[in-house]
């Protein structure tokens, strides 16, 4: 029977034209307008590194002046200073554990009347690559020996790679940046995952778009005294002059990530994070009277803040929009099946029950939702070019998955649904007896 | 014109009339809030950064490959100035450490008294030479430009900014506001830094606009300081206004000008104030875009509403009207009982409307930080709606008092 109400519903579309493409309209831009920007938002809050996401920790300690300290506010940076990154480098807590900072250099060509190149990547320790899951197209990462002994190497991205070399395997070579040698080790496979939680403070693109180019030791870069080349924050004045002064000093500027083995480490990280302050404090340093922090990657996202406000108000907005779009479909909906009531009077008084009408009309409201969900998805995908186009930090997360894919259907069908009830009802409500005797 | 009968003709067949009051409510309460949010979005992407004919001017940017000496970062500093005043068509150039909307560059907490623990402001902090206000053609509203004697000289490897430091600053009219609230800033002392330690310098003058690199939205946007102060910068930065309509040939020209001063190699960027000032706002632009589209086909999706669900009615009614024609109603009689209708049920559903867009702007500025939304926008979102009610309704009105009286009679 089922199959039957559906074909019967596909044909009535056909029926009063001008009304359905009416309803298929109004619900499949409704449809469209909320997956765009639900789209959006999902692909910014999703997680990027779901099987592991939960081992992955970001230690925060507050090293602020005591003297600006409101109690219980929050850090004013949400970096480290050099001085705890090392620390955390030297605590050989969980399995892997890396620094993060920006650096930015020139490569130089061979032939000094080329141009110079750019490269604006990380400087991290080796952990980095397995902590992440890097993948490797050439070579590898450096080892945990080149981290301490300050090894001039470097990991190129792939579109670095092939910008400099071609399509040429280029490990083995050496690259003049930062007025040094550099031998290259590997060179990463397409890698971009979104949001770019390693490290969302960054200078080449913000949390959602942009490519780190390379990847040098965090020890070489600070041996070679490179300059952070994101945001630094400094609270105290107070600081010695010169690179090695402001490796000393309180200014934050560096990522910290720890891996755990397991999920339920994160307890012993957060009591060797307490004991940490606690030692500090009789050195004279963290002096303010706040706990220290851990996060996992997607409370670090939430802190960070990579879904914008905007993000959330599009959503509400859109799914405002949608509900009005349900309204309409309603009247449309009642406006078309009331015309057909003499046909629900013949099939009652043959017998039909009030069960079957409902079955069958909600069948036909079913199949405009269905009409809406395929009009409704070629407009999302539209409207999604469209944003990605205009808003180029968007465009990496106006991207529609299958998920996506399989919301925009459902959600056209239980809106087509919905906005269906109210109709099929009243349309269960003829009396046979009154539209036979008016026929 | 009978209200009465319309009234109980509503309550008798209810459905057709609450759908249009539910859309009609539901369309204010997203329009009011949506044009609020694009109004806002709008006038912070536009508000004037202080750069005077801002298509003028762009910013060079040369980075050596090799980290310079403090002296030879100054020398290369000055010989790159003056090869960009030598270009024909540059109307000024001169050094900065930022620009304004650029998105790159510092900030400091400032305070007015070394025993204070908290800072009074920050500014964003650009440290120039004199000359930069006339390059960006900021406008001096009190006091004094730099004077060459203001400069201090500034080697990152030796000197500490609480032991060397300028001793004067130009601050923003909207920064001397906060600072020294009713009286003029000038001559007035400001600490650079907090504490004991904290650096003294004196406000020689007071520009009416300098936009921060972040340019945030709200005040804060508008807190900088010009701070004479001489350093090496890791990326050396120029201004550079060119005379009208060189820009884009000068931006050209420039990048050859500051690749030939060099003897070593060197990394340079070119980048207009106008593609800054795009590149901050493109998230608010296409936002704004986005809620406009939403709005016009809310509009749209409204008004066929309307249409469809009085065209119903009229469909109902056939034979009502004929009888009332028949019965002497004229035309326009029977057009005002349509036109009549529809203005209750809209009214209806504006003042629902109304209580739904508090609510709805009271929940995003609980979740989302957004301001309150202000009266006037309830005020166009109502006018917008009612004339949208009477526009929709007009075309199904006129085609039911074209009914002829002799439907009436037929098929009784």
């Amino acid at each position: 029977m089922f199959r039957y109400y559906f074909l019967l519903g596909l044909r009535n579309l056909a029926r009063n034209p001008i009304l359905t493409l009416l309803m298929v309209l109004t619900l499949a831009v409704g449809v469209a307008a909320s997956i765009s920007t639900l789209t959006i938002l999902h692909v910014m809050s999703g997680n990027p590194i779901p099987h592991k996401s939960a081992r992955l920790l970001v230690p925060l300690v507050d090293n602020g002046p005591v003297k600006s300290y409101v109690p219980g506010s929050q850090p004013e940076d949400r970096q480290l200073s050099y001085r705890d990154a090392v620390n955390f480098q030297k605590s050989g807590l969980g399995e892997y554990r890396t620094a993060i900072y920006d650096v930015s250099g020139a490569i130089e060509s061979a032939r000094p009347d080329l141009p110079v190149e750019q490269l604006n990547g990380l400087a991290v320790d080796a952990d980095f690559f397995p902590m992440f899951e890097v993948p490797f197209l050439y070579g590898s990462a450096w080892s945990r020996a080149e981290d301490t002994s300050r090894a001039r190497v470097v990991v190129l991205s792939r579109n670095k790679s092939e910008k400099l070399f071609g399509k040429d395997n280029p490990v083995g070579r050496t690259l003049r940046i930062f007025g040094q040698d550099f031998r290259v080790v590997g060179v990463l496979d397409t890698w971009s995952p979104v949001p770019r939680y390693p490290r969302l403070i960054n200078s080449s693109g913000g949390g959602l778009s942009g490519e780190d180019q390379g990847y040098i030791p965090f020890h070489t870069a600070t041996d070679l005294e490179l300059p952070n080349n994101a945001s630094t924050s400094c609270q105290a004045d107070e600081r010695d002059p010169g690179y090695q002064g402001f490796l000393n000093s309180e200014c934050t500027w560096i990522q910290f990530w720890f891996q755990t083995k397991s999920a339920a480490d994160r307890v012993a990280v957060a009591d060797y994070l307490r004991g940490y302050v606690a030692e500090q404090r009789k050195l004279g340093r963290l002096m303010r009277d706040a706990p220290p922090q851990l996060f996992d990657v997607m409370e670090w996202m939430r802190y960070m803040e990579v879904v914008s406000n905007d993000a959330h108000l599009a959503v509400w907005l859109s799914f405002g929009f949608l509900l009005l779009c349900l309204v309409n479909t309603t009247g449309l909906l009642l406006a078309k099946f009331s015309a057909r009531a003499p046909e629900v009077g013949v099939r009652r008084a043959l017998g039909a029950t009030r069960g079957a009408i409902f079955r069958q009309f909600l069948v036909e409201a079913g199949v405009v939702g269905l009409a809406g969900g395929v009009l409704g998805l070629v407009l999302s995908a539209a409207s999604l070019a469209l944003i990605a186009k205009q808003a180029r930090t968007l465009s990496v997360v106006a991207q529609m998955d299958w998920q996506m894919l399989a919301l925009t259907f459902v959600l056209a069908l239980v809106a087509s649904l919905l906005a269906g009830l109210l109709p099929t009802w009243r349309a269960c409500q003829v009396t046979p007896a009154l539209q036979l005797k008016s026929q | 014109m009978e209200i009465r009968p319309i009234i109980s003709q509503l309550l008798r067949s209810k459905t057709a009339a609450l759908l249009i009051a539910i859309q009609v409510a539901l369309s204010i309460a997203i329009l009011a809030n949506a044009l609020y949010i694009v109004n806002l979005r709008y006038s912070s992407s536009s508000r004037p950064s202080g750069i005077a004919n801002e298509n003028e001017v762009f910013t060079p940017t040369a980075r050596s490959v090799k980290r310079p000496t403090h002296n030879e970062a100054m020398a290369q500093q000055q010989r790159d100035v003056e090869a960009l005043r030598a270009l024909p068509g540059v109307v000024a150039a001169t050094w900065t450490s930022q620009m304004p909307m650029s998105r790159s560059g510092s900030t400091s907490s400032f305070s007015l008294d070394r025993k204070q623990t908290r800072q009074s402001i920050d500014l964003s902090t650009f440290f120039a030479p004199p000359g930069f206000i006339d390059t960006l053609g900021l406008r001096l509203i009190e006091g004094r430009d730099l004077t060459a004697e203001d400069m201090v000289e500034f080697d990152d490897e030796k000197d500490s900014p609480t032991k060397k430091f300028a001793k004067v600053a130009i601050i923003t009219k909207d920064a001397a506001d906060v600072l020294y609230p009713g009286t003029s800033a000038v001559g007035k002392t400001l600490y650079y830094g907090i504490g004991d330690d904290a650096w003294e310098m004196r406000v020689i003058g007071v520009v009416e606009r300098l936009q921060s690199v972040i340019a945030q939205t709200g005040p804060k946007a508008e807190y900088s300081a010009i701070i004479p102060l001489l350093i090496d910068l890791t990326y050396p930065k120029y201004a550079v206004r060119a005379a009208p309509g060189q820009r884009d040939r000068l931006m050209t020209d420039a990048e050859a000008a500051l690749r030939n001063a060099s003897l070593t190699p060197r990394l340079i960027f070119v980048r207009s104030s106008e593609e800054d000032r795009n590149n901050r706002y493109r998230n608010e632009r296409a936002l704004a875009w986005m809620l406009i589209a939403v709005s016009a086909l809310l509009l749209l999706v409204t008004a066929s509403g309307i249409v469809g669900m009085t065209t119903l009615r009229v469909a109902q009614r056939r034979k009502q009207i004929g009888v009332r024609r028949a019965l002497g109603a004229r035309r326009i009689d029977i057009l005002r009982y349509f036109i009549t209708e529809n203005i209750v049920i809209t009214t209806g559903g504006i003042f629902a409307g109304v209580v739904l867009a508090v609510l709805l702007n009271q929940v995003l500025v609980s979740q989302l930080e957004l301001p309150k939304l202000p009266i006037v926008y309830l005020a166009i979102g109502m006018g917008v709606l009612w004339l949208l009610g009477i526009a929709a309704v007009y075309g199904p009105a006129w085609r039911a008092a074209s009914i002829p009286p002799a439907t009436a009679t037929r098929s009784v």
